[in-house]
């Protein structure tokens, strides 16, 4: 306990391991992308432009397509768990904070009560997404490993960023270096495994949508 | 005479040994059954890199997208018939072949070469139907594709889609017909129909018409009427058209697309193209 509570670990956390995950998850992503359409380039690959933002229209809002439609629940959850591993951790009071004290620089921010509650829905999101893998019979059948380590990341970040909030538990300091570490974890991750649907969503769906476009249906 | 109801005896059941929820009814099928034993791991291994060696775009980014959520399973009409049996759904059955083909780097024995076709080639339609349920839009029919492509390298093809091909190997149409029994059926159909239409004409190879017909090779040898049928309806409407007998190439159908065997897909539709250019007409037409 008496490390996980260490200022020293605090301060590498905050210091140079933040400058180390935003570099190598930035540079990452970058070249990630910059690879993939490098390659796809040498293929003869169609994009349609207009049919991509449609696709997109479609399916990132809550229930504009039909696979959506056919499962409300999971859409729910998924829309839910989403938007909030992508905006909480921006629009966070306590996030925002720290950019102004490094960096003198603030934005919006979510209100306390919002931010909770909608860190809760993640949690029980992330629960959500567990309980598919073990219960249903398709889904368990295509589960691997990884796919439950995915899950526990982003549970484990929000979860240990919820309770150093309130301070339940551990003692904060050792709740808030989890919570740095966890979340450092997360975005190091991105790059390197299939937590790059992140951004490969934009690229995957464009090519399915030209396609669709060319067959003259909607991929929605 | 008392009639005998046939009693459906308990079938014989093939257990995956890779896969264990993978249970099927035993079949047997010369093209599956023969030819795994011929195959061996280097063969395989060839196989496997000549399709996957070179990781494209494409195949980069449907590997390394998806996320297993099961989400495809919905759009499957194999899933949807087998009472949600979780082996029939597309990313099951994309796990059973390519991630295990990727896993173990195309160092695999033959008896999951047979799964692989089995799976590949009878229990999926190529329909594309998961690929437009997939959240990420991922072509999973596609890489079904290479399967079945990697499966024809092999040369594990269930006997009737091999024989097929070999049709269109030798003909260049699905069913045997040479180019004098085309054209005989023709004059023949033409004949039939002027009793029941008057001047009904089948043109043959005019230049420069609005439309050109290609059957499908069923028609002339199954459906005969549908031929003079089309023709009625041709003549009627006031079309400008045309069939093509100048070659071979005259059926629409492409079964080697199906196998993926690419060099006689290409000559098909290159000799369809062909056919069109050299008769300069504007708008082809297929029969589906």
């Amino acid at each position: 306990m008496g490390f996980l509570e260490s200022v020293a670990l605090y301060s590498f956390l905050r210091g140079p391991m933040v400058w180390i995950t935003f570099i190598i998850f930035i540079v990452g992503s970058i070249y990630r992308s910059y690879t993939l359409i490098n390659l796809a380039k040498k293929e003869r690959i169609v994009v349609n432009i207009k049919a991509a933002i449609k696709s997109y229209f479609h399916w990132l809002i809550p229930f504009g397509s039909r696979n959506w439609r056919l499962r409300p629940y999971f859409t729910l959850f998924t829309f839910v768990f989403h938007t909030g591993i992508v905006f909480i951790p921006i629009f966070l009071y306590a996030h925002n904070a720290l950019w102004y004290e490094s960096w003198k620089i603030s934005w919006w921010t979510l209100s306390d009560t919002v931010a909770d509650v909608w860190t809760i829905l993640v949690i029980i999101g992330c629960l959500f997404f567990i309980g598919r893998r073990l219960f249903n019979p398709t889904v368990r059948f295509v589960t691997t490993y990884s796919d439950f380590i995915f899950v526990f990341i982003c549970l484990f970040t929000f979860l240990t960023g919820f309770l150093a909030h309130y301070q339940w538990l551990l003692s904060y300091r050792a709740m808030l270096n989890l919570h740095i570490l966890f979340g450092e974890i997360m975005l190091i991750a991105i790059p390197f495994t299939r937590l790059t649907h992140m951004y490969y969503f934009f690229f995957t769906r464009a090519l399915m949508a030209s396609q669709a476009a060319s067959w003259k249906t909607k991929d929605w | 005479m008392a009639i005998k109801p046939e009693v459906s005896e308990e079938k014989e059941v093939y257990v995956s040994p890779h896969f264990p929820e993978y249970v099927r009814p035993k079949i047997e099928d010369p093209g599956l059954d023969e030819t795994i034993k011929r195959i061996t791991p280097e063969k395989i291994e060839k196989a496997y890199q000549a399709v996957f060696g070179k990781k494209t775009a494409r195949i980069k980014a449907i590997v390394e997208t998806c996320i297993h959520c099961g989400l495809c399973a919905e759009a499957c009409q194999w899933y949807l018939s087998n009472d949600r049996d979780p082996t029939y759904a597309p990313v099951a059955k994309v796990k059973m072949t390519v991630w295990e083909l990727m896993k173990r780097k195309g160092k695999v024995e033959p008896s999951l070469v047979y799964d692989i076709a089995r799976i590949a080639f009878t229990e999926c339609n190529i329909c594309h139907r998961c690929s437009l349920y997939c959240p990420f839009g991922l072509d999973i029919t596609f890489i079904i594709g290479l399967v079945r492509r990697f499966c024809f390298l092999l040369g594990v093809v269930p006997q009737r889609m091999f024989e097929m091909n070999q049709a269109f190997m030798a003909t260049l149409n699905q069913v045997w017909m040479s180019q004098s029994d085309y054209i005989d059926t023709l004059f023949w159909r033409e004949e039939e129909g002027m009793y029941e239409l008057k001047n009904l004409r089948m043109p043959m190879d005019i230049e420069g018409v609005e439309v050109i017909w290609y059957p499908l090779a069923a028609e002339p040898k199954a459906g005969v009427y549908h031929i003079d049928r089309i023709a009625k309806i041709f003549q009627v409407a006031g079309v400008n058209w045309t069939m093509v007998t100048i070659n071979d190439s005259w059926d629409s159908s492409n079964m080697p697309m199906f196998i993926r065997d690419f060099f006689n897909m290409q000559r098909i539709v290159r000799g369809l193209y062909d056919n069109a250019a050299r008769l300069r007409g504007k708008k082809l037409v297929l029969t589906e």
